[in-house]
């Protein structure tokens, strides 16, 4: 399978790459390490003119500032990010999140940044369309969907695996744009339409995220559930960060967010509410549970029915519960 | 626009121009001749264009030739010569992990280098560095069976 014709420029610095794709606008992309972006070119789902490439820019190793927090370049591998020592020691999520993405290799080429901006995928979209006689769907600017027949909408779902476990834990992202430098909450860059899934525009580069570490008794956990357990995207995962009280059972803030089953990451708040103050239970993981699920509403994907996703996200968020509370540790920078 | 690079493969470094949109995996199968690697799916799927850059196993079928301008590149060539098998490629002839041999060079690089990271892997270990090579013949089990083996040889060998 082959590429279509590009042309690549190799810019020097991030603020020079920002500055680039604001010169070509709609006519260049950005790509990190390629992954996602390529094989839909090889489809024929985009074609950029120019393509900015980010991959011959130096990842700086994560750092803790003086707060705490922890700070990992987007430009980072993601094998690169789930073997680092210092992310596995503040946030052993992130560690464990960036290790469930696809397979060793492609996670030695692909970035956080990329895994955080990649397109929402769906199985009659992701594929080439050369020999389809048929009119378009939604994403490829038509006004149809055949996944759900007869549907108004499109149902392309958001498959990061880093984005949930990032937003639970309260992440901010870093947005360079050729004149200015912002910050915004994480879950502020998806905008929850599957046709224009980002709320950065075409000329901004994700440079760094930032994961506040409090001080706490904390326990984490991640679940990605997938049919064969290999490399797959995830049919749904879920990311949850239980905050406790100093004496460790009452649980003081909860955050739960859902991945792959919507148009963007999925943050469970009338679940995190029914967990803040409550002494950990299992009757209490059941009850949050099934508040999660009924909150959540995910969209059938992949050959997954909505049915079906829904007992397995009940079961998964409850195994989440049971793990993160088993894992409850004090913060290493924590005196105690 | 062409452009010229060099690419340094198993040792060996050459110039060639190449267009941007040209893969890694095109340029050493079509420009070097190196035909060990494969392309299965093209899209990063399956595993059998698996190259080291820098000893780190990478898909050549989304790499553009471009960016591999100096960096030490290892394909399956490199490896052993045929007469010369290296312990994993052995093993892989000992146990029958070979059927129609299309992703086996995919395996062996990817084998080479867990086993380079971990000489004693787990059978997890083994699962979870080669979750990206995928095999339609085999059904795995030989492959597994090949790796424990060529871990112990490599073991037994150091001693
Ligand atoms: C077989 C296969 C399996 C996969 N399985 C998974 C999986 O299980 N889970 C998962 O999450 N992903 C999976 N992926 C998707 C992808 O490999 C990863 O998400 C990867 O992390 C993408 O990173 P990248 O650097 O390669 O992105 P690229 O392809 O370089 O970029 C992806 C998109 O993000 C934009 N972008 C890249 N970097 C930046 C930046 N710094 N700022 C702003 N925009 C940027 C690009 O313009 C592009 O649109 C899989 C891919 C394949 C081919
Ligand atoms: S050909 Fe590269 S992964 Fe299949
Ligand atoms: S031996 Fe035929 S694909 Fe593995």
């Amino acid at each position: 399978m082959r590429l279509p014709k590009f042309e690549h420029v190799q810019p020097s610095s991030r603020e020079e790459a920002s500055r680039l794709l604001q010169e070509h606008g709609s006519r260049a992309r950005l790509v990190s390490g390629g992954t996602d972006l390529y094989p839909r070119m090889k489809y024929g789902l985009t074609r950029p003119d120019v393509l900015i490439s980010l991959k011959g820019l130096p990842a700086t190793p994560p750092t803790v500032d003086p707060n705490g927090d922890l700070h990992v370049d987007a430009l980072m591998t993601l094998a690169d990010l789930a073997r680092s020592q210092t992310v596995l020691e503040k946030t052993p999520l992130l560690s464990e999140a960036a290790l469930s993405v696809a397979s060793n290799q492609i996670r030695h080429m692909g970035t956080l940044g990329g895994n955080l901006c990649q397109e929402n995928r769906c199985p009659y979209y992701n594929q080439t369309h050369t020999f389809q006689f048929v009119e378009p769907c939604f994403k490829r600017n038509g006004d149809q969907c055949y996944l759900i027949p007869k549907g108004k909408k499109c149902w392309a779902v958001f498959s990061s695996d880093t984005a949930p476990a990032l937003i639970s834990l309260g992440a901010s992202a870093t947005i360079l744009a050729p004149k200015e430098r912002r910050q915004l909450p994480l879950e502020n860059l998806y905008t929850g339409d599957p046709l224009k899934p980002l709320t950065i525009s075409d000329g901004e580069v994700l440079t760094e995220i930032i994961i506040p570490c409090p001080l706490s008794l904390r326990g984490t956990a991640f679940m990605k559930f997938t049919l064969r357990g290999g490399m797959e995207y995830a049919a749904l995962s879920v990311a949850v960060v239980l905050d406790m009280e100093n004496d460790g059972v009452l649980c003081r803030a909860a955050r739960i967010t859902v991945g792959s089953v919507g148009a963007g990451p999925i943050r469970a708040g009338k679940g995190e509410n029914a967990m803040a103050g409550q002494r950990l239970s299992k009757n209490l993981f059941q009850e949050v549970a099934q508040l999660v699920v009924s909150e959540t509403h995910p969209f059938p994907h992949h050959g997954y029915s909505a049915a079906y996703l829904r007992a397995c996200l009940e079961v998964e968020t409850r195994r989440a519960f049971s793990l993160a509370a088993e894992q409850i540790t004090r913060n290493p920078g924590d005196p105690g | 626009m062409k452009q010229i690079i060099e690419l340094s493969v198993n040792g060996e470094s050459s110039e060639f121009a190449v267009e941007p949109q040209e893969t890694l995996l095109e340029a050493l199968r079509d420009r070097m001749g190196l035909t060990g690697t494969k392309e299965g799916c093209g899209t990063g799927e399956c595993g059998s264009c698996t190259v080291l850059i820098g000893g780190k196993p990478i898909l050549s079928c989304l790499t553009l030739a471009v960016e591999c301008h100096k960096r030490d590149i290892v394909t399956i060539e490199g490896i052993g010569d045929g007469n010369d098998l290296s312990p994993v490629q052995q093993a892989f002839v000992d146990c029958g992990a070979i059927q129609c041999g299309f992703c086996t060079s995919g395996m062996v690089l990817s084998s080479e280098v867990l086993l380079k990271e971990n000489p004693n892997p787990q059978e997890k270990d083994i699962y979870k560095a080669l979750e990206g090579n995928l095999c339609r013949c085999t059904g795995y089990n030989k492959i597994i069976e090949a790796v424990h083996k060529a871990s112990e040889q490599m073991v037994t060998e150091q001693e």
